[in-house]
């Protein structure tokens, strides 16, 4: 029954996907429509609806895949996301993923679309697992009892996506009633009383009058807002008051009767069609094995900043010396491309740019894809594995001082990958004062666009100590994003205590495909982006380095050089004034990489490339200061771009650049004015 | 009695659900229901972690101290 269904061709269906997080919906939406959409072991992993494209027979599906929720409450941004599509949506038919092995809790939402009437098919999803605990569920008798078709499937083998696929075009048209259930006589009098008067008032909207009345007598926001639009303040005040009237008279709360009500018939529905083990209540299972240790009150932290640590310490160990091969076949393939260049007779000119330019800065980027490779290899099993939410669990005792909770630290995890998806992660936080606070301070989880500034400073100025130097790094940003965000709290914000509940999912061991298919996502996102923005960066910077006319390559009288110039006096107490430095810093904005890039522009004309050369420019404590601005100051602007659109204002965007830049300044000052002070690295 | 008051092992009945809409809405959403049987996993000053039936579920100590439960367990 969605309300903006729109006419579409006999053989065209709109599909959309819905259930609880970690049913499955993304891996069945990958299964469906061939995409590789990010699926990962925690709940919010989805914050946005997705589309696709998936064909049956000669039918042609557009699939959606929304934001797992748990009911229609819709009481965060990705909550809100599959609520407003769900309700007032365009689509044919709602496919209603649900986890099999914990039918309970699922079928709550289930049952909240069916009394809305929505024309949904019951999926069984991960029918494998419940049948490993020997759940046996007769899906006939479920179908029969929520009136409604029922398939099984396992996404993740592609069973049974076939049957499913049959019944969803056998689905079109197929408008069943609303699913009734009796909330007994005080609430049904009620009901009833409701809905005549919504018919005398003329409420005209398509939505189920009856589903409308339960939620008026829930009192929820939504629907009061939605009767004061269509009938007015004043009549929707009657029917308020009613209720009002009501309650007062009744025992208990009517939102408590309904709730308890939904779930006698949930239960009942269980009873009925599925047969479970007579085991004992909740055997321990791997799962609560493996978090009595992790989640541990003295080795819950301990444990994750060792998983943090080795994933550095693995991107590290195993990337150096594939860098070593890349690096000299750029360096190769520079020397030997120039030769030929100049042999050829092709003007230094073009030589220069395709040398300096070209290798020089997009080369001394793209040197760090076994990096970036190994980092996203690792943040995607600890992402497939369910320890995400552990780690979110051990971090509430520090978050909370904050008077943030342990959920706000997932999008911190996800900006350690990139800070765009971060902070469009605070979407599953439901306060809006969590949410500020949690943008505010993602930019200073050290994204794996800094990773290549660090890895050639270390290598080049800390040769035995890159990997502690690197890892003091993600440190300080993340200690600085604890100061800022005690400071935020107390500044910004008062009052508004959020709630702290969060699944913790069973550990799955993460599989090869998954991990994979996010691996090459992000490696290719990255080669993309060294061949897109930061090549155009690259070119810009060499062309600036050429010119004026007659000014030497990459000097300090090319307009780059002069540039530099101008800004330079800022970072000079900082101790990296130089023209290069800052000019790197500055472009470096357009996209963290670039401050590789710019560097291996503007040194490209040095021997022994670009290590050497910084080598020959920075101090160890110089090279330090400039690493810890690179980390704190303003993100790049893809970050500060969806800071806007996440935010709705420009102010926070705002807030965001120049704070960090003052925030930059300041630490990057007392390290390098303490660093001189005591005589260290200089 | 709240769930927060309750030591790791021990198994309850829930009751009730007290507090406001987003609270209580939230703790419903998870399966906090009144007849339900929760186990508390964990419970050591900071957020609790309770089992309900198979789910895990990590529960700040304010959300605990809205859930009135039973210790006598549930009827059936």
């Amino acid at each position: 029954m969605a309300l903006n269904k729109t006419k579409r061709k006999n053989n065209e269906l709109k599909v959309a996907l819905a259930g609880n997080p970690n049913s499955g919906k993304t891996t069945m939406f990958n299964e469906l429509t061939g995409s590789r959409q990010h699926v990962g072991n925690w709940p919010g992993v989805t914050v946005e609806k997705k589309t696709g494209r998936a064909s049956y027979q000669n039918y042609s599906l557009e699939v959606i895949d929304l934001p797992g929720t748990y009911s229609l409450g819709a009481y965060s941004e990705d909550e809100v996301v599959a609520r407003d599509f769900l309700t007032t949506g365009d689509y044919d038919v709602v496919l209603n993923i649900i986890n099999s092995s914990n039918l309970d809790r699922n079928l709550y939402f289930t049952v909240q679309l069916l009394e809305m009437g929505v024309d949904l098919i019951a999926v069984l999803n991960m029918a494998d697992e419940a049948e490993k605990k020997g759940i046996k569920i007769d899906k006939e008798k479920i179908g029969q009892l929520l009136g409604t078709p029922v398939v099984e499937t396992v996404a993740s083998k592609g069973r049974g996506i076939d049957s499913l696929l049959a019944e969803t075009v056998q689905h079109r048209d197929l408008s069943e009633a609303a699913l009734k259930i009796d909330y007994g006589s005080e609430v049904e009098d009620l009901i009833s009383e409701v809905v005549s008067m919504l018919k005398e008032f003329d409420f005209t909207s398509q939505i189920n009058q009856r589903w409308a009345a339960v939620k008026l007598i829930e009192h929820d926001p939504e629907a009061v807002k939605l009767l004061e639009r269509e009938v007015g303040v004043s009549k929707a005040k009657k029917i308020k008051s009613l209720i009002a009237e009501r309650e007062l008279k009744a025992e208990d709360d009517f939102d408590n009767i309904i709730i308890d009500k939904k779930y006698e018939f949930i239960n009942k529905v269980i009873s009925e069609s599925v047969q479970r083990p007579a085991a004992d209540q909740e055997p321990e299972n791997v799962s609560d094995k493996i978090d009595a240790i992790v989640t541990n009150k003295y080795l819950g932290i301990p444990i994750f900043m060792a998983v943090m640590w080795g994933i550095f310490k693995f991107t590290f160990t195993l990337g150096d010396p594939l860098i070593g091969y890349i690096e000299a076949f750029f360096e190769a393939a520079g020397g030997w491309l120039g030769g030929l260049l100049v042999g050829a007779g092709i003007s230094p000119l073009i030589t220069s740019f395709i040398t300096d330019g070209i290798i020089g800065g997009v080369g001394s980027v793209l040197v760090f894809i076994p990096n970036i490779f190994l980092l996203f290899l690792a943040i995607g099993i600890l992402e497939d594995s369910g320890y995400m939410s552990r780690a979110a669990y051990v971090m509430d005792k520090v978050m909370s001082k904050l008077g943030l909770h342990g959920k706000s630290f997932i999008p911190m995890i996800v900006g350690f990958g990139c800070n765009v998806p971060g902070v469009m992660a605070t979407r599953t936080l439901d306060s809006k004062r969590d949410r500020i606070i949690s943008i505010l301070i993602n930019p200073l989880m050290s994204c794996s666009a800094r990773l290549p500034v660090y890895v050639v400073f270390a290598g080049a100025l800390f040769p035995n100590h890159a990997s502690t130097v690197v890892f003091s790094l993600y440190a300080l940003g993340i200690v600085m994003a604890v100061i800022m965000a005690g400071i935020f709290n107390k500044i910004l914000f008062k009052g508004e205590r959020s709630h702290f509940v969060m699944e913790l999912p069973p550990y799955r061991f993460p599989t090869l495909k998954g991990v994979f298919i996010h691996m090459w996502e992000k490696v290719g996102a990255f080669i993309k982006k060294a061949g897109t923005i930061i090549f155009a960066v690259v070119v810009l910077i060499w062309v600036l380095a050429n010119l004026p006319l007659g000014a030497e390559y990459a000097s300090a009288q090319s307009l780059i050089g002069q540039f530099g110039q101008l800004m330079a006096p800022i970072f000079e107490p900082l101790g990296f004034g130089s023209w290069q430095a800052a000019s790197s810093l500055v472009f470096g904005i357009l996209a963290k990489e670039v401050v590789v890039g710019t560097l291996g522009v503007v040194y490209a004309a040095g021997e022994g490339g670009l290590r050497a050369a910084l080598t020959a420019n920075f101090s160890p404590l110089a090279a330090y200061s400039f690493l810890t601005m690179v980390l704190l100051y303003t993100p790049c602007i893809a970050t500060l771009g969806a800071i806007k659109s996440e935010t709705q204002s420009w102010k926070w965007p705002i807030i965001t650049a120049s704070y960090l830049f003052v925030l930059a300044w300041l630490v990057s000052f007392v390290i390098y004015q303490g660093g001189m002070l005591l005589g260290i690295g200089v | 009695m709240p769930l927060a008051m309750l030591k790791p092992g021990e198994t309850a009945c829930i009751k009730k659900i007290n507090g406001g809409r987003t609270a209580k809405g939230k703790l419903t959403d998870l399966g906090f229901v009144s007849g339900k049987t929760v186990k508390i996993h964990r419970s050591s000053g900071g957020p609790l972690i309770v089992g309900l039936g198979d789910n895990r579920v990590a529960l700040g100590r304010g959300m605990a101290h809205k859930v009135i439960v039973e210790t006598k367990g549930c009827e059936n």
